[in-house]
């Protein structure tokens, strides 16, 4: 007899490590992909090319990402839904790309992992007032060989020599990177320094972004094209290449354009039978399997749970504890913007290639205090980053009436693109039962579903958090060397950039925990209420951590695979 | 997917056939930047486009008003008329292929083969270009008003405005005057134009040539732009070294508008911007 077959949602994140872990241990693998396949050559032989140039317009408009024309989403805010009202706005929220590798096909590619107090947050700090904080059933010794051989595999760039004890107190390596630090930015440099002044630690960013040739992939050329974009010369890791690429060789079998629409469950709703999805045509078809894993990420995910609600399953697959689709968590952004007399070309290399991650917390001073919440946390640190052109034209743009003559006159000065170093931190969201995922009740999409639809509103904790980091922020870029002035964006700025919806980092809605009452999926990612559906992507997190949350999709959703063929 | 056959098979024998029988390379990008200025183009009639051609120089002006050219000499109206016909063309010229342009090594000009698009994604861009039009596999989410009513209701509601406000064509009025009449927030046409005419003028000013504006790459000569760079990339110097030169600007306007910017950003400045203390000993490129 011969393994069990699996189908897997999504082919981002989650889903690609799913399927090179299966398909490599023999697993029949079928991969449902909602999105087009952008990548030429990908799982053949002959090699992987690319479609992505230095176009700033063609990422404008929805060539990987999800057009909202075709699959809009709705939003509103806790206020708003306790009133009643269905929706404040319908469009384009928080979506990530829609294609063949997910949103690593143009993602920022930094990978720091979670630190060993995220995992246990309800245990070492306590509750939060009006949140639903908890405990991970799992801790970062378990992740930690798995962190490791994603990290391996994606080929990660970082100097552990250069990371701050403190940070490897949190996160232990026992092993160096895969490869040395990209060529440091000018820009990052000059705020590493202004940091470095005011006793803060900055280091090489871990990320997955090859600085030597690594598995027929070349070096980066630091375009400047990186986050927000495909790379024109792979080299990138990510899902597609460094996962799924190796998976098709191994036989795994890629369906694009088919859209996973209901998870189709036994009469008595213990097992998953299969997926049923349909093509561009319309036309439906169900992809049967003796395991199903989920991975279309957190909002589609938690989506697709309540559109297959069943006869045992009446509220959504899984959803008898009615946690399904809630304690949705981004990351507050935070800026800090530091102007100088010289070009510092902040957009040439990949996004930025320091971090600094002393604001992560806990924090439980002044700040908590006057908030009057038990402590407060921030996040790592994107140090070193500016605008290219056509993102500064539109930035401009976004003040009314901003055209014309003045308009023309800023783009000659190239200030946001040439005389900026911008310093973004990545604040950790609170979970709370009142952020959720649910369906529209009226607005469909173009295969006929209800689209997700988003109630959420940042917590105090957050916005406290920003309000209190965004001066330190400022203070760093006014220390940098040649820095002729500084601002900090924080909490209550409503610009562009600052705040939760400005992040592609989009986790909760399925959470991973001991109690079936509480939590939706159990340490291994198997839903608690079915034999054989797993969940590989940001809706299982408990917490949101202060750090871009890839990797930990990678390293769970490997793990998972791990113990399922145990 | 459910698209209008019909309609297509028409745009494609008249729109199309007279198209592509004007330019070489049947679509390809490089043709659209070299599209007659004047010539009736994919959608927009000669007149029509008179009135955008002189909407779009207001939003980015050049010569006279500015020294450099602006979004009349990069052909910003003609890419917007490419946009709005984009179905009448062979290939539409939506989303430019890669990975390199050939303008800083490569053998070819990868951006100018447009990626074809799957049925979807020109569903997609067909409700956002031609608007739902009431056709049911259009309205799943409700009707939309497409981009090509935008840009006509828009430049009629302008045309009928310039008429009876100074009796005269919008094209052949004063700088000024075309401004205030660009300005007037209470015309929802107008907004909507101008609003969708500035995001279009800066993609087609800024972006690649291939999408029909950025002729002669006028829109990157005067902002210094050189990040069409692949395949080449940039040296470990050049990422790691200052690029020199000077925020200072020649014009005291041009200041104040960069420290209003500044203030805008933030009403609370960490430091009073004191950006013009260097100028006179950092050295100008």
């Amino acid at each position: 007899m011969g393994k069990a077959s699996v189908v897997i949602v999504g082919s981002g994140a989650g889903g690609a490590v799913a399927a090179w872990a299966l398909a490599g241990a023999g697993h029949p693998v079928t991969i449902l992909e909602k999105g087009r396949n952008l990548i030429p050559g990908l799982g053949t032989r002959g090699g992987i090319g690319s479609l992505f140039g230095n176009d700033e317009v063609k990422a404008g408009r929805y060539f990987e990402n999800q057009d909202p024309q075709l699959e809009p989403r709705t939003t509103r805010s806790q206020t708003e839904a306790a009133k009643g009202k269905a929706r404040s706005f319908t469009g384009d929220f928080n979506s990530l790309a829609v294609t063949v590798g997910g949103g690593t096909v143009h993602w920022d590619a930094k990978t720091p992992r979670f630190w060993r107090q995220d995992f246990k947050g309800l245990t070492l700090h306590g509750p939060m007032p009006g949140a639903n904080v908890a405990d991970w059933p799992l801790t970062y010794e378990d992740l930690a060989t798995y962190y490791y051989e994603v990290e391996a595999r994606l080929g990660v760039q970082g100097d552990v020599s250069r990371m701050p004890a403190a940070t490897l107190a949190q996160a232990p390596r026992r092993h160096p990177f895969a490869m040395a630090p990209n060529p440091p930015m000018h820009a990052g440099s000059l705020l590493a320094e202004g940091a470095r002044t005011l006793g803060y630690r900055p280091y090489p960013f871990p990320m997955a972004v090859n600085s030597r040739t690594f598995e027929g992939r070349p070096r980066c050329n630091s375009c400047g094209f990186c986050s927000g974009y495909g790379c024109p010369i792979n080299a990138r890791g990510g899902a597609a290449v460094s996962f799924l690429h190796p998976a098709l060789l191994a036989g795994a079998r890629l369906i694009p354009r088919a859209f996973a629409h209901r998870v189709e469950t036994s009469a008595d709703g213990r097992r998953a039978t299969g997926v049923a999805w349909r093509d561009t045509e319309g036309v439906s078809h169900k992809e049967s399997a003796d395991i199903v894993i989920l991975a279309a990420s957190s909002i589609e995910t938690a989506r697709l749970l309540l559109l297959s609600a069943a006869g045992a399953h009446p509220d959504g697959l899984g959803n008898r504890s009615g946690q399904v689709g809630r304690n949705l968590m981004f990351h507050y952004f935070s800026l800090g913007v530091g102007v100088f007399d010289e070009d510092v070309h902040g957009w040439r290399g990949p996004s930025s290639t320091f971090t600094l991650d002393d604001f992560v917390g806990p924090d439980i001073g002044d700040a908590a205090k006057s908030a009057g919440l038990p402590y407060l946390k921030g996040g790592i640190c994107e140090v070193g980053g500016a605008f290219l052109l056509l993102e500064e034209a539109q930035a401009y743009a976004a003040l009314p009436g901003n055209w014309g003559k003045p308009h023309k006159e800023l783009m000659r000065t190239g200030l946001l693109r040439s005389h900026v170093a911008g310093l973004s931190m990545v604040g950790e969201d609170m979970p709370q039962l009142a952020n959720r995922v649910d369906l529209d009740p009226a607005i469909k999409d173009v295969y006929g579903f209800p689209v997700p639809r988003i109630t959420h509103s940042s917590h105090r904790f957050e916005q406290a958090a920003s309000a209190a980091i965004a001066p330190k922020l400022a203070a760093i870029c006014r220390a940098a060397p040649g820095a002729i002035a500084a601002f900090g964006l924080g909490y209550p700025s409503e610009l562009a950039g600052v705040g939760p919806a400005s992040t592609a980092h989009i986790m909760g809605t399925a959470r991973m925990g001991e109690d079936p009452g509480a939590s939706v999926v159990d340490a291994r990612g198997r839903m608690h209420e079915l034999e054989n559906v797993y969940i590989a992507d940001g809706s299982v997190f408990a917490s949101s951590g202060g750090f871009n949350p890839t990797l930990t999709i990678m390293a769970l959703s490997l793990r998972m695979a791990r113990l399922l063929g145990r | 997917m459910e698209l209008d056959v019909h309609r297509r098979s028409f745009a494609q024998a008249m729109g199309t056939l007279c198209l592509i029988s004007l330019l070489p390379g049947g679509g390809r990008g490089e043709s659209l930047s070299s599209a007659q200025p004047g010539g009736a183009g994919p959608f927009l009639t000669q007149s029509e486009m008179e009135t955008l051609r002189a909407v779009v120089a207001r939003l980015i002006p050049g010569p006279p008003d500015d020294p450099d050219p602006g979004a009349r000499e990069a052909g910003v109206a003609e890419a917007i008329d490419a946009l709005l016909g984009a179905f009448s063309l062979r290939a539409p010229p939506i989303h430019a292929g890669g990975p390199f342009s050939g303008r800083a090594g490569g053998a070819r000009d990868d951006f100018a083969d447009f990626v074809p698009m799957d049925a979807l994604a020109e569903l997609g861009w067909r409700i956002r270009i031609e608007g739902s039009k009431g056709l049911a596999e259009r309205e799943f989410a409700g009707p939309v008003v497409g981009l090509q009513a935008v840009y006509r209701d828009g430049l009629a509601r302008l045309g009928s405005n310039a008429a009876k406000r100074f009796g005269a064509r919008f094209s052949v009025l004063t700088g000024s005057d075309q401004d205030r009449l660009l300005s007037e927030g209470a015309d929802d046409g107008v907004r909507s134009l101008v609003g969708a005419a500035l995001a279009h003028a800066l993609e087609f000013m800024y972006g690649p040539p291939e999408y029909g504006g950025n002729r002669g790459l006028v829109g990157w000569a005067y902002t210094r732009w050189a990040a069409d760079d692949q395949p080449r990339g940039f040296t470990d110097d050049e990422v790691s070294g200052s690029g020199g030169g000077s925020l200072c600007l020649a014009e005291p306007k041009a200041r104040a508008l960069v420290e209003s910017f500044l203030g805008a950003l933030s009403p609370r400045p960490a430091r009073t911007p004191s950006l013009w203390s260097d100028c006179g000993k950092a050295g100008k490129t």
